[in-house]
């Protein structure tokens, strides 16, 4: 058997979460809506109606252009795209065409075997959503909710080499969405939706041979599998002979399987031409600049500079940069707690993520912020408190009890200060047991842990582990 | 008196002071539409009465309950001791192409046979602001598409009032009708290619295509949405003017209206035509016309009273101080319909995919087998000829293989169409013009059934008026004369964009020194025998 590369081109639908929809001032959010209850007579393509741009859709869609390292367009036009179907109210999809806002860009994907790719953006496009039919017992239902949601619509060139390299391109796209903060990129929820162009050819060629394309794979798993699954299928055909046809494919989640829908050896003829009812998209030179500047610090450039600058294991610096809200945390905290960008970053990778676990909630949302962090850290590191009553307070500030210092001070969760104290306390053990000490003296020097157990139990785990060890050795080998 | 003998001007002024009461000039005109209209336009007629032939037939709806509460929102305004706007009282006919909630808006097709909107046109919201009452909705051709209002498919369709043998023009034909008939003094119309003058003309009324943009479009059922705008249809030059005042004005729901200041037209009428530059083209003295057998571009000569009447109203200019500019070349005028037919069509085909009978209007009624045939059946039977037309057409010109071979081509003939105008205006060019003045139409109003069913004939009785939707430029239609047969004769001037002010002053200054003119003392046809007298 010859030895076959695969070819994989993605094209993503994005919904950008602006307040509105893209032409109406009906909420872009319908999510749990009943049917056909977010609508006007705009998105709902009543006779007579017309379309106003939401300039925020605008925004947000240059600003991931800027994100992707597009060029962005001072003059984009929108077009109109016909065709029939029953979720397009109008008959035609507003959408860009020859003239979108975004042209080239690419984006270097990190594989996991620590090897880089450059995936190039083929386009980017501002669009509408279309809405949502079903069968219901026979009948074709019509929902139009989802008719105008903002789309960015992002097709790469045929960059991508395996399920797995399309797999990582899509986690990457759907962290980089939220990290600029223009989409919810939750695929479930169809804020980011996935088609795969997937074809192979014979390895060292470089011929694009004929691709089929897979739609409604709109998990991250659905797209690793769907594409090995049609890349095996292309394989074993051409093993056997025969020619690949260019079709689309439907993949079914459930049974892990792919359906033909319809053949597309003829394209279809959408009959593009500008949209008259909305004028051409214009970006000033210093609106372009705006964008550009309000593009924050990327996931890639953010997670060199924790390892530079903080001296972070590459995979602490890969989990502290996988969401930006998080990042931002680490960095609050670490100059809160004077720099310690270890010690912070040990805190977090063991503790506050498994808070975040446990309570389902993302940095930005948690009730114990950096400072309540930092304040904790401080506590233990100077003494205060021990690492374990440390710990158990993070939970208790994120779970509305108030100050961390405040609640060592009310319950007296303090390590006992006063060395007069811990030494009598020390010398009553001792008193208490006199055959651990003989033993101890007689070299079972390993009965010290037995000793700090019994000081923790005397005094409720207040006493500094540090001293009180050091204590123990003082009056043991008096 | 009765108040149909009054302007719209002189009906809000009169209400305005108290002096008439807006639910009196409301059952004036409900009374004179009862005497002269006949039948509405519905889609199963009645048997045909011979009676009904000589009825104007203006309307598809009348909206009485509409406008009676409206005009007791004027008089309660008024009795707030509040100024119930420019339109006090004044009746006003819709074309049925705008949407307005309360009534049915049928674009004179079977397809919205009972489609009510949930929403108004803004053109609209704001004639029902000013105190405008909004009297009933009148016939077109079907979605627009015609000249001549014969292909609504709401019969009977409108005749002229001036020869009801004749047609209205179109397709704005049902309000000029209206107007003619004095069933209301004002009427909102659409023009496209010619769809507010050509009508205006062939009823002897004004009506004014204003710049693109410079009205909204938001609500106006769309034909051909890069060339369409609302304007007014009157009697006189003054209340075209009031009417204009009104609509006119950036819409934010409307992206393409325009946001460039709107000045006092009616203050600008009397400012008089000395010193204006009046320009006059050998290219609209004829049409240009193609052979139905060769398809051979000939040129044809236009009804003489035309070219005579453009003369006569330009010899009064001059008279009153304007200079008159022989010669301004206008080369790509008689490109206008070809291009027209390009542009326009594959808009519409693109604006008519949306009625499909999935969500509104007409559904095929018997059992769909499937979605496409679903949407077969529901746009075979609920469009008509020019629509079906329209649709074939747009979808050629702009399928993949021969987008760029006409449509890509109709628009640059089209950015050619508007540099012919922008050198006749240039203030620094060689003709320097403040108006051209042409003949609106070809001919005056021909029979009916003469030119329906021939659709390339009948698009070239624009050929007058299209270029100034290519250009987007203002221009309007006013009466100047009757030919031999006793029809109305209108003449054209088109103006800057943005300039209505000039040509309403051009067309004004004409109208006001032949106020005591001959023709002007005729009664079209329709009002004649009535008890009702000028």
């Amino acid at each position: 058997m010859k030895t076959y590369e695969i070819v994989i081109g993605l094209e993503t639908h994005i919904q950008l979460n602006t307040a509105s929809k893209i032409f109406c001032s009906c909420k872009a959010d319908s999510w749990g809506a009943p049917p056909n209850t977010n609508i006007c007579p705009v998105c709902s393509g009543l006779p007579g109606v017309l379309p106003v741009l939401n300039a925020e859709a605008v925004r947000k869609g240059a600003l991931l252009a800027a994100a992707m390292h597009a060029e962005i367009n001072p003059i984009s036009y929108f077009d109109r795209k016909n065709y029939f179907y029953p979720d397009l109210p109008k008959g035609y999809q507003i959408t860009q065409f020859d003239e979108p806002i975004g042209k080239g860009g690419y984006m270097d994907l990190r594989m996991p075997d620590g090897s880089e790719r450059r995936v190039r953006i083929h386009k980017l496009h501002l669009e509408e959503d279309a809405g949502k039919t079903k069968i219901d017992r026979g009948e074709r239902l019509v929902d139009f909710n989802r008719c105008g949601v903002p789309l960015v619509e992002m097709v790469t060139e045929p960059d991508l080499r395996s399920g797995e390299e399309a797999a990582q391109y899509l986690t990457q796209l759907r962290q980089l969405l939220r990290w600029i903060g223009v989409s919810e990129a939750d695929m479930e929820r169809g804020h980011l939706r996935c088609d795969a162009n997937v074809s192979i050819r014979e390895a060292g060629s470089s011929m694009l041979n004929t691709k089929t394309e897979i739609k409604n794979v709109n998990s991250i798993d659905a797209v690793r599998q769907a594409i090995s699954e049609e890349a095996k299928r292309q394989i074993d055909a051409v093993e056997a002979g025969q020619r690949i046809e260019s079709y689309t494919l439907d993949w079914d989640a459930d049974t892990g399987t792919l359906r033909k829908m319809r053949s597309k050896e003829t394209e279809a003829d959408y009959r593009y031409f500008r949209e008259p009812d909305l004028l051409p998209v214009v970006l000033t030179a210093a609106e372009i600049a705006a964008v550009q500047n309000s593009l924050p610090e990327l996931p890639l450039a953010r997670r060199a500079r924790f390892i530079q600058d903080y001296q972070l294991s590459a995979y602490d610096a890969e989990i502290l940069t996988s969401e930006r809200g998080l990042s931002d945390y680490y960095e609050e905290s670490v100059q809160l707690c004077g720099g310690a960008a270890k010690l912070v970053s040990n805190w977090m990778m063991n503790d506050l993520i498994r808070l975040m676990n446990d309570t389902g909630k993302s940095a930005a949302e948690l009730r114990l912020r950096p400072a309540d962090l930092a304040e904790i850290i401080q506590l233990v590191e100077g003494g205060k408190i021990n690492p374990a009553t440390g710990k158990s307070l993070l939970a208790r500030v994120e779970a509305g009890a108030g100050k961390a210092s405040q609640i060592v001070a009310d319950e007296g969760l303090g390590l006992i200060a006063d060395e007069d104290t811990l030494r009598q306390q020390i010398a009553a053990i001792l008193e208490e047991s006199p055959s651990e000490m003989q033993n101890f003296r007689a070299g079972k020097e390993s009965l010290l842990g037995w000793f700090v157990g019994q000081v923790m139990r005397r005094t409720g785990g207040k006493a500094d582990p540090k001293r009180t060890r050091e204590l123990l050795l003082e009056l043991l080998r008096q | 008196m009765s108040s149909i003998q009054l302007s719209a001007y002189q009906i809000a002024q009169k209400v305005r002071a108290g002096l008439l009461s807006p639910l009196e000039v409301l059952e004036d005109h409900l009374k004179q539409i009862a005497a002269v209209d006949g039948v509405p336009g519905s889609l199963e007629p009645k048997t045909s009465d011979p009676a009904e032939e000589s009825k104007v037939h203006a309307f598809i709806e009348v909206s009485a309950d509409l406008a009676r509460r409206q005009a007791e929102q004027v008089r309660a305004r008024l009795e707030r001791g509040e100024d119930p706007g420019l339109l006090a009282g004044v009746p006003v006919s819709i074309k049925d192409i705008f949407c307005v909630q309360g009534t049915t808006t049928t674009a004179a097709s079977r397809i919205l046979y009972n489609f009510r909107p949930p929403y108004t046109a803004t053109t609209v919201e704001r004639l029902a602001q000013a105190g405008a009452l909004i009297i009933g909705k009148t016939n077109l051709d079907e979605f627009t598409y015609g000249s001549s209002s014969e292909s609504s498919a709401f019969q009977p369709h409108p005749n002229n009032p001036w020869n009801t043998e004749r047609v209205t023009g179109g397709s704005s034909g049902g309000s000029a009708a209206s107007v003619a008939a004095r069933e209301v003094p004002l009427s909102l119309g659409t023009d496209t290619g010619g769809s507010i003058r050509q009508p205006a003309a062939f009823c002897g009324v004004v009506g004014l295509k204003p710049t693109y943009g410079r009205t909204s479009r938001y609500g106006l059922i769309a034909f051909g949405s890069s060339l369409d705008c609302p304007g007014p249809l009157a009697r006189d030059v003054r209340d075209a003017a009031l009417m204009l005042q009104v609509l006119a004005g950036a819409d934010p729901k409307d992206s393409t209206s325009a946001v460039a200041p709107v000045p006092d037209y009616l203050a600008a009428l009397e400012e008089g035509v000395r010193g204006m530059r009046i320009g006059i083209s050998p290219d609209y003295d004829h049409i240009t016309y193609p052979d139905t057998l060769t398809g051979e571009m000939s040129i044809q000569a236009i009804q003489p009273e035309m070219n005579t009447s453009v003369r006569a109203v330009a010899e009064v200019l001059a008279q009153l101080g304007a200079e008159i500019v022989e010669n301004v070349p206008m080369p790509n005028a008689r490109h206008g319909i070809p291009a027209y037919f390009v542009i326009s069509r594959v808009e519409a085909a693109s604006n008519l995919h949306r009625f499909d009978g999935v969500k509104y209007g007409y559904r095929a009624r018997k059992p769909a087998l499937d979605l496409s045939e679903l949407y077969r059946a529901t746009r075979a039977e609920g469009f008509g000829l020019q629509p079906k037309l329209r649709i074939l057409m747009g979808m050629y010109v702009s399928a993949a293989q021969h987008s760029a071979q006409y449509y890509q081509k109709a628009l640059r003939v089209r950015s050619m169409i508007r540099s012919d105008f922008e050198r006749a205006f240039d203030p620094n060019g060689a003709y320097r013009l403040d108006a051209l003045l042409t003949p609106t139409t070809p001919t005056t109003a021909f029979r009916r059934g003469e030119v329906m069913g021939d659709s390339v004939l009948m698009q070239y009785s624009d050929q007058m008026t299209v270029a100034g939707n290519h250009a987007g430029i203002p221009a309007v239609s006013i009466p100047a004369g009757l030919d031999p047969q006793g029809l109305p004769i209108g003449v054209q001037f088109f103006g800057m964009d943005f300039r209505e002010d000039i040509i309403l002053r051009a067309a004004y200054a004409y109208e006001q020194a032949t106020r005591d003119a001959e023709w002007r003392a005729v009664q079209p046809q329709a009002l004649r025998g009535s008890e009702v007298k000028a």
